[in-house]
């Protein structure tokens, strides 16, 4: 009927809805709920990462102080259903709830104590005996598609290759163009295990409400409305007898987008206890049983003319998915070219299982195309004796020449990889830290820098991904309620998706309030992940904000005895343009539709209330960013420091630009992480090293460079709103960024970095190595 | 990751905490601030029926000083030590203070538990160790004091006996034109330091007329340069220090974990010590 009224809200950086409660200890987690008659869960866990379970006795733990049940497989046998994800497919089911004969990691659930605390769980957990026949483990997945030991040889599987793709060449001159091409590179990429590491763990609280037959979950989750889906699926309950809510959720970042194993025995336990069950995991477990990941190689080929021109890459891909994966995301090798102009493209990809915690998506689940290529990258540049960035100069696409379809199928679009280049190049001032660094290397200084493009697909369609919903409601104070889809853990969604429904209902941003993550009052969504929200769940919310308004200048309209058209509203208030005394407030249009409502005329409806679910015009929606960074090698220490960081992004219309920053600093922080300080290690026997917050090290404030940030905002055209996601690119930028940028430090030695991690262990190695070589 | 159940002892006078000890003889221990007892009975790494706490002792919290030392009371918290002036007129212990955790777990662990904890990565024992520290020791037969030299044993292991607490510790204060260094490899912020190196000395000009080097991280208990504190007061203030360096590092056995390998501990030894020894020197000429 009209259109929306210019933003007032989109693109500033309103204070956060979240902050209040967040900021000043008082956000609702699964930890802070309770229930009457609540008892609490503990796992035994195995201690083996592949053995058989001989005997499992439970007597002593029983009869111990506190103990109301402890169950083994045999007591959740045959007492559930299906156990599949809608946006995973039937064929990859979830593991059984607790151990069946074997273990196949160290984490491995055996049993379930449930007590009166969950400090008396855990005490009851020691007193159980487990009779353990060990068997040799499988843990190095670079060898393990050759190992004869199997992983799940207990189900009659013949090797550990879980996914076998032969190399494909996805164009017919592939070796020709190898044959004939200046210069051959080829050098092997490893990413090493690190871990999404939410600042909540898993948790659950479980409510079977016999006589209502009714299941009641909160828990932390990306996804209230799946998890709701699996479990009707898992107990054979419709949909709507199964209630799930999650009010804040202490991070996720892809470890909580799926129901995991320790959930169903909780879920079970509570059916068959009829008591409320709280399982809160600990760190120990987190660290150890939540889903690893990153922990992928490639060999990759690049081909490349005399004058720096990419002509081809290839990869030869091997995945780590553990023993039992929660989600097996791993690598998208068409993605392989990025965004270049690179016009040929080959690659194989091998899944192999092993006995360790198995894969689970993680912020950009895969962003070893990013890590791989952008690593080769400068490994090549080194090798035909070109600068780096001018390498990537010669090959990134830019905006002028788009749409441009990559080798890999990939269409581009509104997309500004060289813009972006260009820019994070000269907020370092490149050339001038090229002679900084010259000059430096003449005192025995190792300073160094690292370049990382990427081009990011966000918005997906895959299954359940493609469409979000939203119900907004006009209540009948004339202040608005959203119910969104989402399930946000932490991405500011009340506060962006109010700031997109206020400038187009034309009301206070402090008017909106945003409801999620409760199955029972919100529109199906399959959750928030995927950097969907933005584009999705924002288009839900425009088209029915847009809806309402329409609902709301119809009936201001008849009581105006206006044209409709004629209307405006502003600041809440709906007016006749040009003739301003002549107005309602929202509140008045409210009663009217609410109190008065049997007095409207039939066409123009009752109620300010409409739902609407949102698809983009096209998927994905891509967005892309550059990441710079500086880094400096004590040469005695060998402990490397980040001395600058820097992010050209382009993730279109900015909503909010301090949410949008807040996501970069959290996924480049998570990156760096990964590279100079988290790693998760087994030893060959397939026993956990990093167990804690002690040997498992996390960034820290200590540790955070100042994050510089630039923006480009070219406007995406799947959404009303012009916006891209862009959730998970700090993630994926900033591994290959900061290991770029120790290999760049430690080149005048002969050292190439190939490998991550790069704490000071793994660099004194490579300089001794390299030293080793020369002499 | 929560404690088995125990029972909590909070005694007020030192002769109750050695009565409640020598009742429940291995089923005690002595709590004080917690920061590394309790995260090894949250892990149930190790489980204690009795924690005797000796928070609420107040002769156990007292900083008194002498001309010659200082003396700190077991359960002196390490933020307090951090801020107080006595404890100022002994530079090494004040410069190592903060170099343990972050300032939360300084607020409740204490100058006494990190000496007991004895960890071979901890900078108090060093400190002890280089300053040659008495430590007062009180059991059921009354006070005795042990030379920091023979205290630490090895990981975790000191030389008091069962049913004794750590009560005080006495740190020497070195005299005039003297200097102190402490640097470390922490990967983090407030880690454990991956290899650690205490350093004093005093000058007469450019005479060492004394010196103590300790290193930490590299061992099964903090270790004494005593070679290379020779060397230096051989060399005087002008020595090539990264010949000091290596005689220090020399003899050390250091082992690896999933931070560091032995090897590379070895290897970064010299430049910590170098590191902490020019520290002290220009503090010492200053
Ligand atoms: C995250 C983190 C980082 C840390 N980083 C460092 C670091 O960098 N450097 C460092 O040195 N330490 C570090 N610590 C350990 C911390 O300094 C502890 O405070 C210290 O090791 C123990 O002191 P406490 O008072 O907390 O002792 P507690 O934890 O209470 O006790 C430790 C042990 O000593 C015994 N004990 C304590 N007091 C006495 C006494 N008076 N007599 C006899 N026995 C006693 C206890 O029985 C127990 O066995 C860190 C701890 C944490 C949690």
């Amino acid at each position: 009927m009209s259109s929306p009224v210019a933003a007032r809200f989109v693109g500033s950086a309103v204070h956060r809805k979240e902050d209040r409660r967040l900021l000043t200890g008082h956000g609702q987690y699964v930890a802070d709920a309770s229930a009457p008659r609540m008892v609490h869960a503990a796992f035994l866990r195995s201690e083996h990462a592949k053995a058989r379970l001989n005997s499992v006795n439970i007597e002593a733990a029983l009869s111990a102080p506190g103990v109301v049940a402890v169950y083994l497989w045999s007591d959740f046998h045959e007492k559930f259903g299906e156990a599949w994800h809608a946006m995973l497919g039937q064929e990859l089911v979830v593991p059984p709830p607790l151990a069946i004969m074997d273990v196949r990691y160290v984490g491995d659930p055996i049993a379930l104590v449930i007590a009166e605390s969950r400090a008396l769980a855990e005490d009851a957990c020691g007193l159980i005996e487990v009779d353990y026949e060990a068997e040799q483990a499988t843990v190095d997945y670079a060898t393990a598609a050759a190992d004869g030991n199997v992983v799940h040889a207990a189900w009659g599987l013949p090797s550990n290759v879980m996914v076998d793709m032969p190399f494909t060449p996805m164009s017919p001159d592939l070796d020709e163009t190898f044959n004939s091409v200046q210069h051959v590179v080829e050098t092997t990429i490893i990413q090493n295990r690190y871990l999404c590491v939410p600042m909540e763990t898993r948790g659950v609280l479980a409510s079977w409400v016999p006589g209502l037959e009714e299941l009641d979950l909160i828990v932390s989750t990306q996804s209230v409305h799946e998890t709701r889906n699996f479990f009707a699926r898992y107990l054979g309950l419709d949909e709507g007898a199964v209630r799930v809510s999650a009010r804040d959720v202490g991070g996720g970042f892809g470890q909580k987008m799926f129901v995991f194993r320790e959930e169903c025995a909780v879920v079970l336990a509570t059916k068959l206890l009829g008591r409320p069950v709280k399982w809160i995991e600990d760190r120990l477990e987190n660290l150890t049983s939540a889903g690893h990941s990153r922990n992928e190689l490639g060999k990759v080929r690049m081909a490349i003319s005399a004058d720096g021109i990419i002509e081809a890459i290839t990869v030869d891909h091997v995945a780590d998915v553990g023993a039992y994966t929660p989600c097996p995301a791993v690598m998208d090798p068409t993605l392989l070219p990025g965004p270049y102009r690179i016009p040929r493209l080959g690659f194989s990809t091998q899944m192999v299982w092993t006995n360790t915690m198995g894969k689970a998506a993680y912020r950009g689940p895969w962003m070893f195309e990013t890590t791989a290529r952008e690593m080769a990258i400068d490994i090549a540049a080194r090798q035909i004796g070109m600068d780096p960035a001018e390498l990537r100069r010669r090959n990134l696409l830019s905006l002028a020449e788009l749409p441009f379809t990559s080798p890999g199928g990939k269409v581009f679009q509104e997309i500004t990889p060289l813009e972006t280049l260009e820019q994070a190049l000269g907020m370092l001032g490149y050339e001038e830290f090229r002679k900084e660094q010259a000059e430096a290397r003449e005192q025995g200084r190792w300073l160094g820098v690292g370049i990382c493009v990427y081009v990011e697909p966000t918005s997906m369609e895959q299954a359940t991904l493609g469409t979000e919903g939203a119900t907004i409601r006009i209540d009948s104070n004339g202040k608005v309620v959203a119910y969104l889809s989402t399930s946000s853990h932490g991405q500011s969604v009340e506060t962006t998706m109010a700031q997109i429904i206020a400038d187009d209902l034309g009301v206070a941003y402090d008017d909106v309030t945003v409801v999620q993550g409760d199955t029972q009052s919100t529109p199906y969504g399959p959750g928030t992940g995927g950097s969907r929200t933005a584009v999705i769940a924002g288009g839900a919310a425009h088209d029915a904000a847009v809806a309402v308004r329409d609902k709301v200048l119809a009936i201001a309209a008849h009581m105006m005895e206006a044209a409709p058209e004629d209307l405006q509203i502003a600041e809440g208030v709906i007016a006749v343009r040009g003739t301003p005394d002549r107005s309602l407030t929202m509140k008045e249009v409210a009663t009217q539709a609410y109190t008065n409502a049997h007095t409207l005329p039939g066409d123009v409806g009752s109620g300010l209330e409409a739902t609407i679910r949102f698809k983009p015009t096209r998927f994905p929606t891509w967005s892309n960013a550059t990441h710079v960074c500086v880094v400096e090698i004590d040469p005695d220490t060998f402990i490397p420091r980040i001395l600058r960081y820097i992010v050209s992004e382009d993730c279109g219309k900015m909503i909010n630009p301090q949410v949008v920053e807040g996501q970069i600093f959290g996924g480049v922080v998570q990156g760096l992480g990964g590279v100079l300080y988290e790693d998760f290690r087994y030893d060959p026997d397939g026993n956990p090293q990093t167990t804690t917050f002690l040997d498992y090290l996390l960034p820290t404030t200590g540790e955070t460079p100042l994050i510089e940030i630039g923006h480009i905002e070219s406007v995406s055209t799947t959404n009303p709103g012009g916006f891209k996601g862009m959730g998970e690119g700090g993630a994926i930028g900033a591994h290959a960024a900061v290991a770029n940028a120790v290999g760049d430090a430690l080149a005048h030695l002969g050292v190439n970095v190939t490998s991550t991690p790069l704490g000071p262990e793994d660099i004194f190695q490579l300089v001794q190595a390299s030293q080793k070589e020369r002499a | 990751m929560k404690p088995s159940q125990f029972q909590h002892h909070a005694p007020e006078r030192v002769d109750e905490v050695v009565a409640l000890l020598a009742e429940y003889g291995d089923d005690a221990k002595v709590l004080a601030g917690g920061q590394s007892l309790i995260p090894i009975m949250a892990l149930r790494m190790a489980t204690y029926p009795h924690l005797v706490d000796i928070a609420r002792v107040p002769d156990l919290s007292k900083i008194s000083a002498t001309p010659n030392a200082v003396r700190v009371g077991a359960m002196v918290r390490q933020s307090h030590a951090e801020r107080d002036a006595a404890v100022a007129t002994v530079p090494l212990l004040a410069k190592a203070l903060p170099h343990i955790g972050h300032f939360q777990i300084r607020n409740r662990g204490t100058v006494g538990g990190s000496i007991a904890h004895a960890d071979p990565a901890s900078e108090l024992p060093a400190v002890a160790l280089a300053l040659d520290a008495r430590i007062e020791a009180t059991g059921p037969g009354g006070v005795r004091f042990i030379d920091a030299s023979e205290f630490f044993l090895s990981t975790w292991q000191t030389a008091l006996d069962d049913g004794e607490i750590l009560s005080a510790v006495e740190f020497p204060v070195w005299g005039a034109g003297s200097g102190f260094g402490v640097e470390e490899i922490a990967r983090r912020k407030g880690d454990f330091a991956l290899v650690g190196a205490l350093a004093g000395v005093t000058l007469d000009g450019d005479r060492v007329t004394r010196a103590c080097i300790t290193m930490i991280g590299v061992g099964s208990t903090p270790v004494r340069c005593h070679e290379a504190e020779a060397a230096l007061i051989a060399g005087g203030a002008n020595a090539d220090l990264n010949e000091i360096g290596r005689i220090a590092a020399a003899p050390l056995t250091p082992t690896h974990d999933v931070h560091a390998s032995a090897a590379y501990r070895k290897h970064v030894s010299p430049a910590i010590v170098r590191r902490a020894l020019t520290a002290a020197l220009k503090e010492a000429r200053s």
